[in-house]
């Protein structure tokens, strides 16, 4: 079985737990005491991943860090359909791997500010903010535009794919680093359907939407 | 500080923002909104803040029909913004005051318009008459709506149908605090678009921008980009300028705090001979014959919203020939723009079935109670029986209903003599799959039936019934039998058969008022108490629906009422003021 380790409180490591909740693939979590016992920085841990970084993931020996890179790995191998990891088409795929080095943007910026104010990191807290309010006006045009020609989806496909779930933890945790969603109302409408998507798993500070349209 | 600002409408969503089931985070003037279209197409404005713990609504769960708060479930109703239920105290029916505050709301350019204080209605706009007007994309801007407006009235763009060229030229042609006008041509080509800034703070803005017209399909993706483009360019200009300036302060909306609950004034001048209020007042907007017998009744407001009601919940009807009777809402949740009921046509009526049945009319005005609420339901069993027999389903459907629309596990039981006598056919057949129907039984087969419908009872399950008073009698004995314990069964008499003697005198002492009274043989209690200038809430008057109830402090009294369970009655706790009376020379009484 697969082993994830794991720290509850990370968006990086939910988003694995997210996509295995959403394709029915079983794991083992191995909770990582991240804060304060900073566990991640210890001797054993620096073996699994030289950058003492969460997470991590153990397949039956194939060890691999890195939580995009996990996303792929995953939806890759546990997902016949092809849907979440669309190697069948080079367009959607090249907005998939887009959409990932956005996530790891919004990484650098937004869960660092939630990091600065939940975990008392040494940040610079307004460089944060900014940087994260600059992702959000672009993400937030790119979804109200796609709306506009019926996309739900951070790519073009009708399917949701692994860079939405890349990119949705810190979005929506945002508010835990002082950042406001209130002036992206397309971001809010797309978390909702995030958070719609079958199997879809809570998290704390990440809040279930109600049942909405039927899908068929 | 925004007194003059407070009292104009101000645009502070797109309709688009509004999708099914969504909840959308707005903002006007420091104030924090929850808005939210219900699946009838009602456009919600509230305060954003739980009356609970003060949590923004804005991140709860829209259900079409009520918001759920999602720190602990507070549910607010469609329209009212009253609380229809509280998870922790899953027994109770919450109290009529814990009501949200809500805002005006009005839809129209494709925007959603409110205001804190509106003086008078939103103005037409001439040039957005037409029914082709077409909204770009909402600009969220850093600065404050004055500084916006600067820059907006020298905005210059393209018109739709020349949306490549670059030689436009940009006409101001009106402008004002919050909206200008303008109109852009290109030689034949000419677009006229009004501008609003939504002052969302101190230092916050959002520009909501309409075209008169709406551009050719292929061209309306092209145009909603240019403006995005150029609104864009326009948001860093006047974001670069105010931070040079010095930053205000963000606006400090006052909160007010939900309306205290009041108690009723003791007026010793004017003691109520009466007692029963019927403050609203209704139209008749439709009257049908639902089912063989049974009249059923829209009831639309003429004062105003009509009130919260939970499922469960009964108004009273204060007939043309004077007669006063109970009827219960069997609305779904949320529907807060009428209140339905279903009358049976009794043979042997003292007259409020016959005058329903034939003197009232659509479009006649009755005066009826707000709803009360003796009959609440759980939300939190496992499994929910309804047993209904004839006209007992109306307050069972409103229940059904609700649970029906939130998905929990439940079955109603409804026994009828034919199919012809089953009420809202058309509501029960959209839950087909929780309704049985039990047909032309006789008092025996329906006992058999009962007895299979209670035999597996496990702990959180709960019983509801309402019917005939034989049918409800043989539903609790069988319950009784089969293990369901006293607590897990409610139910609900439509009257109070009881022969009562009321030739006993005792006296009553109020602990609170701090009053002793006489109650005379063939006075009840709470005759006894309007003649002194007590004013207790009461409805049906005859011990069947629970809303004159009181706390006893001592003394032990003799009921005579069908609300209390038998445990309730052995407990001596309370008593229904119309009818019951005391074993004992002095009750005291928590009033």
């Amino acid at each position: 079985m697969i082993k994830l380790y794991d720290y509850e409180l990370s968006g990086n490591c939910f988003k694995l737990r997210l996509l295995m909740a959403i394709l029915g693939v079983k794991y083992e979590p191995v909770a990582v005491d991240f804060y304060p016992g900073l566990e991640h920085k210890s001797p054993w841990f620096l073996q699994l991943n030289p950058l003492g970084q969460l997470p991590v993931i153990d397949d039956d020996g194939y060890i691999l860090r890195d939580a995009q890179a996990i996303l792929i790995y995953l939806a890759s191998k546990y997902d016949p359909s092809a849907k979440w990891y669309p190697t069948g088409s080079p367009n959607l795929l090249g907005e998939v791997c887009q959409w990932m080095a956005f996530a790891d943007a919004i990484t650098s910026t937004a869960s660092a500010a939630r990091l600065h104010d939940g975990l008392f990191y040494d940040f610079d807290i307004e460089a944060c903010r900014t940087g994260a309010h600059r992702l959000f006006r672009i993400l937030d045009e790119h979804l109200w535009f796609g709306e506009d020609q019926g996309n739900d989806w951070l790519c073009s496909g009708s399917h949701p794919t692994v860079a939405d779930l890349a990119c949705f933890p810190y979005v929506v945790l945002s508010e835990e680093g002082g950042i406001s969603r209130q002036d992206y109302p397309a971001i809010r409408r797309w978390t909702d359907r995030v958070k719609r998507i079958p199997g879809f798993r809570v998290m704390p500070g990440i809040f279930p939407a109600g049942p909405g349209p039927k899908t068929t | 500080m925004n007194e003059a600002a407070q009292r104009i409408w101000h645009p502070i969503a797109s309709s688009t923002d509004l999708p099914f089931r969504h909840t959308y985070h707005g903002q006007l003037l420091g104030r924090e909104f929850a808005v939210w279209r219900a699946d009838d197409g009602y456009v919600n404005v509230w305060e954003n803040r739980c009356l609970h713990r003060g949590v923004r609504l804005s991140i709860g769960i829209n259900d079409g029909t009520e918001l759920k708060c999602q720190y602990h479930g507070w549910r607010y109703a469609n329209r009212t913004a009253g609380c229809t239920y509280i998870p922790a105290h899953p027994a109770d029916a919450p109290a009529r005051t814990i009501c949200n505050q809500t805002y005006p709301a009005i839809e129209r350019y494709g925007l959603i318009w409110s205001a804190e204080a509106p003086v008078g209605e939103l103005a037409y706009i001439e040039v957005l008459s037409g029914s082709a007007v077409f909204p770009l994309r909402g600009i969220a801007v850093n600065a404050p709506a004055k500084l916006v407006m600067q820059k907006l009235v020298t905005y210059q763009f393209q018109p739709s149908g020349q949306i490549k060229g670059q030689t436009a030229t940009s006409q101001l042609l009106s402008s004002s605090d919050d909206s200008c006008h303008l109109a852009a041509t290109d030689g034949a080509h000419s677009t006229t678009a009004v501008f609003f800034v939504q002052p969302v703070d101190a230092g916050r803005s959002v520009i909501r921008g309409v075209l008169a017209e709406t551009p050719a399909d292929d061209l309306k993706r092209p145009v909603l980009y240019h403006h995005n483009q150029l609104l864009t360019a326009l948001r860093e200009q006047v974001e670069q300028e105010f931070s040079t300036l010095p930053q205000p302060a963000p606006f400090a909306p006052v909160i007010a705090p939900p309306s205290a609950p009041t108690l009723p004034d003791i007026d010793f001048d004017s003691p109520s001979p009466r007692g029963r209020s019927a403050p609203l007042r209704v139209q008749v907007s439709k009257k049908w014959m639902t089912a063989l017998d049974i009249a059923a009744f829209d009831l639309v407001s003429i004062t105003g919203q009509l009130p919260t009601y939970q499922p469960g919940a009964h108004i009273d009807v204060h007939m043309p020939n004077g007669l006063i009777r109970q009827y219960s809402l069997t609305n779904g949740p949320g529907e807060t723009d009428k209140y339905t009921i279903a009358v049976k046509r009794e043979a042997a009526s003292g007259g409020g079935s016959l005058c329903m049945h034939g003197q009232v009319r659509e479009g006649d005005v009755l005066a009826i109670s707000e709803p009360r609420n003796n009959f609440p339901l759980r939300r939190d069993a496992i499994q929910t029986v309804f047993v209904a027999g004839g006209i007992g389903i109306t307050p069972l459907l409103a229940m059904s209903r609700t649970l029906h629309h939130s998905g929990l596990p439940q079955t109603l039981h409804y026994f009828t003599q034919s199919r012809d006598h089953i009420a809202f056919p058309e509501i029960l057949g959209t839950m087909a799959a929780t309704v049985q129907h039990h047909l032309n039984l006789s008092p025996e087969e329906t006992a058999g039936q009962l007895r299979g419908i209670l035999e597996s009872y496990k702990p959180a399950m709960h019983l509801y019934v309402c019917g005939p008073g034989p049918m409800l009698e043989a539903t609790r004995k069988i319950a009784d039998d089969l293990g369901w314990p006293e607590p897990a069964v409610h139910f609900e008499y439509f009257k109070n058969t009881n022969e009562i003697d009321d030739s006993s005198q005792f006296e009553i002492n109020l602990a609170r008022s701090a009053m002793t009274l006489q109650v005379a043989a063939g006075k009840t209690i709470l005759e006894t108490l309007r003649e002194n200038g007590i004013e207790l809430p009461s409805s049906c008057e005859q011990g069947a629906c629970g809303t004159c109830v009181v706390d006893i402090l001592e003394g032990e009294p003799e009921h005579h009422d069908v609300f209390l369970s038998d445990g309730e009655k052995q407990s001596g706790k309370r008593l229904m003021t119309c009818v019951s009376r005391a074993k004992s020379n002095r009750l005291v009484l928590d009033i």
